[in-house]
């Protein structure tokens, strides 16, 4: 696949806000946008997917989880497990499509369940065991319930999307995470847990290969003896069939897992911190970036979302001809949100000294407005811009 | 009013959740002992109180005010502890990588101990006649939380987990005991979270929400006639019109949550450049006044 990326030509750059395309998102053909739940990941990803689509890509953006009006924004319905192309009429694309003929944007939105089914499905050595791990019951927790699983589904899906030769650029959206490494590292995750000794030994009969337990095999068998005992629910027969079932998949799971981190790892994919500037999310910010580093993961760009826009000017406010009693309100009021918007300062200046120095620091200024269609998104792609 | 002995505070991610629940820690400690359970794991509430309590033991920060932190993980670890009585092997296996991801994947076995952890909690609470203060995960992950005895029970249909499922299942239920509050700030989003959250805890797990609060409310400083003549100065306009539109938007919230059975309270927009003691005791007796006054 040959990636074009987002790269703007000097001519072509528009004056202000500068295009995110000129700083550091060099021309990736992957961007994967990790971050806290509730900073506005999806809003941004799709932002910056429209913002691609607009200077000539072909794009396709996977969402996860999006709020209702974003879904519309986007097109899609609740059951858009597969790319649907998405309308750019009447955001200035014309003259460039004109010039482009890939530009495109489809959306999609992740169902892990179903990814994480149909991956069953693929590599299952027959019907029968293929049966028998959906029929099982850890099976259907860690598809339901494990917060990786949804992380690792999108990792997979990410790799069929990205053999697409049609497209320029994937961005993805990935689920809130409690740290950043949770997304990124899924698949090795779910293969150590295949994989493992222990855990195969765990569900073996009692007495059996007793000789090859470690103290620690032993221990963590009898805490979920001791778990079985007292709830009576057999787990640890169900992690025996679970491990066992998989037996003849690992192949299949190893190579994707391993072409997933590949791909993580690649010069054009783009790894991009979502966050807000509220102090909380600053430090959640930073802890992912720092967790990025321990995994020898660049962190290409952070968007700060939703910063509050500049201030208008004080000056204006001598020279209008306004009562008395209202310009002292304008001016408390200019007050109060330039108080605020210290306080975002500070937040933005902490970030900065956390990041690598060749990573961009970005911001979308605040809206002022939920984002409900799809010239919003554009709007904010447009807006967005170095801090 | 009469409020419930445990405090779960959640709503949508940004809304100041940390922030609410350590106002309202600070605010109930003045009528009565409190505790302030840091559920959050990032343990921002705690920090700000100023106290960074580790290894669930409780660190005490006014006389009447102490904080814990409680992560599913400690709970696991003392109930591993208890079942696998030598130390070195417990600890061992706690720190094996392979064990971690069994426990992980067995049906919500860490929240449910955590569960359970605060139903013990709210026992003692009882006796001591104290209240305690739960910053929970926002909203998704919070409703995921309560709903995990059901979950249980769905999967253990007898026996001993059962019968706690279910003792857990009938602490949330009592409002006596046990009540959410849910914040928001004055967005759309942020509100219909709220509102959802609390529709599904009380319809799904029979949960009362006791209190909505609208954080992040600034007063009301233009009058109609005055945005009319600010029309020449176009950015001010807007700067105005935003004040004015995130105060008119926190007022028309309250008769939604009072057709689900819920008051509303709100809470001030700081206008500072951050947030320290000072405007936490604000919060903390806007508070007061607003929701225990009555």
């Amino acid at each position: 696949m040959k990636p074009r990326g987002i790269q703007l030509k000097p001519s072509a750059r528009p004056k202000r806000p500068a295009d995110p395309g000129s700083f550091d998102l060099r021309s990736p053909s992957l961007m994967i946008c990790l971050g806290p739940g509730g900073v506005g990941k999806t809003t941004i990803s799709a932002a910056l997917a429209v913002r691609a689509a607009m200077l000539g890509c072909a794009v396709d953006v996977m969402t996860v989880d999006p709020a209702p009006r974003l879904l519309d924004a986007l097109g899609l319905g609740a059951d858009s497990s597969e790319p649907v192309e998405v309308q750019l009429e009447g955001l200035g694309l014309a003259r460039r499509s004109r010039r482009s003929s890939r530009a495109r944007l489809r959306a999609l939105r992740l169902d892990p369940k179903r990814t994480f089914d149909s991956i069953v499905a693929r590599y299952a050595a027959s019907d029968a065991a293929r049966d028998t791990i959906l029929e099982n019951r850890i099976y259907r927790n860690l598809s339901d319930a494990l917060a990786g699983v949804a992380d690792y589904m999108a990792m997979e899906k990410l790799l069929e999307l990205a053999a697409n030769p049609s497209t320029d650029l994937l961005v993805l959206d990935t689920p809130p995470a409690a740290e950043a490494i949770d997304f990124l590292d899924a698949p090795r995750r779910l293969l150590e847990l295949l994989n493992s000794r222990a855990v195969s030994l765990l569900g073996a009969p009692d007495g059996f290969f007793r000789s090859q337990l470690r103290m620690v095999d032993i221990a963590a068998r009898a805490v979920l003896a001791a778990f079985d005992r007292v709830t009576g629910l057999n787990l640890l027969s169900d992690v025996q069939s679970f491990v066992r079932s998989f037996d003849g998949m690992y192949e299949g799971f190893s190579a994707r897992a391993a072409r997933a981190q590949d791909k993580l790892r690649a010069h054009d994919t783009a790894i991009i911190i979502v966050t807000t500037a509220e102090s909380s999310r600053i430090a959640q910010a930073r802890e992912f970036i720092a967790a990025l580093e321990r995994a020898g993961l660049r962190v290409a760009a952070m968007v700060v979302n939703r910063v509050i826009a500049d201030l208008p000017d004080a000056a204006e406010l001598s020279s209008a001809r306004i009562a008395p009693s209202l310009r002292r309100k304008l001016k408390r009021n200019l007050a109060d949100y330039a108080a605020l918007k210290t306080r975002e300062q500070v937040s933005l200046g902490t970030l900065r000294a956390s990041l690598p120095a060749d990573a961009m620091l970005m911001v979308a200024p605040d809206l002022g407005r939920e984002p409900r269609t799809i010239a919003d998104l554009a709007e904010i792609g447009r807006s967005l811009h170095a801090a | 009013m009469t409020l419930s002995r445990v405090l779960f505070v959640t709503g949508k991610g940004g809304t100041g959740k940390s922030t609410v629940a350590a106002a309202l820690a600070i605010a109930l400690s003045r009528r009565r002992p409190t505790t302030l359970a840091d559920l959050d794991g990032r343990l921002s509430a705690a920090a700000l109180l100023g106290a960074t309590p580790q290894d669930s033991t409780a660190v005490r920060v006014s006389d009447s005010l102490d904080v814990i932190a409680l992560t599913p993980r400690a709970e696991l670890n003392a109930f591993i502890e208890r079942i696998v009585p030598i130390r070195a092997i417990s600890r061992r296996m706690l720190r094996s990588r392979t064990f971690g991801y069994v426990t992980a994947a067995l049906p919500g076995l860490e929240a449910f101990l955590l569960m359970e952890r605060l139903r013990i909690m709210a026992g003692d609470a009882a006796l001591e006649d104290r209240y305690l203060v739960i910053d929970a995960p926002a909203s998704g992950n919070a409703v995921e939380l309560l709903s995990v005895s059901s979950g249980v029970k769905g999967i253990a249909p007898a026996g001993t987990l059962n019968r706690l499922a279910d003792s857990v299942d009938r602490f949330l239920a009592d409002a006596t005991r046990f009540g959410a509050v849910v914040t928001m700030t004055p967005e759309d989003l942020a509100v219909r979270e709220a509102l959802e959250t609390a529709a599904t805890m009380r319809g799904r797990l029979g949960i009362a929400t006791v209190a909505a609060i609208m954080n992040c409310v600034p007063d009301l400083l233009f009058d109609t006639s005055e945005l009319a003549a600010l029309s020449p100065l176009a950015a001010h306009a807007r700067l105005a019109v935003r004040r004015n539109a995130a105060h008119e938007q926190a007022a028309l919230v309250a008769p939604r949550f009072a057709a689900a059975g819920v008051p509303t309270f709100s809470l001030p927009l700081m206008f500072t450049p951050a947030i320290g003691p000072g405007e936490l005791e604000k919060l903390g007796r806007a508070l007061d006044a607003e929701l225990l006054g009555r």
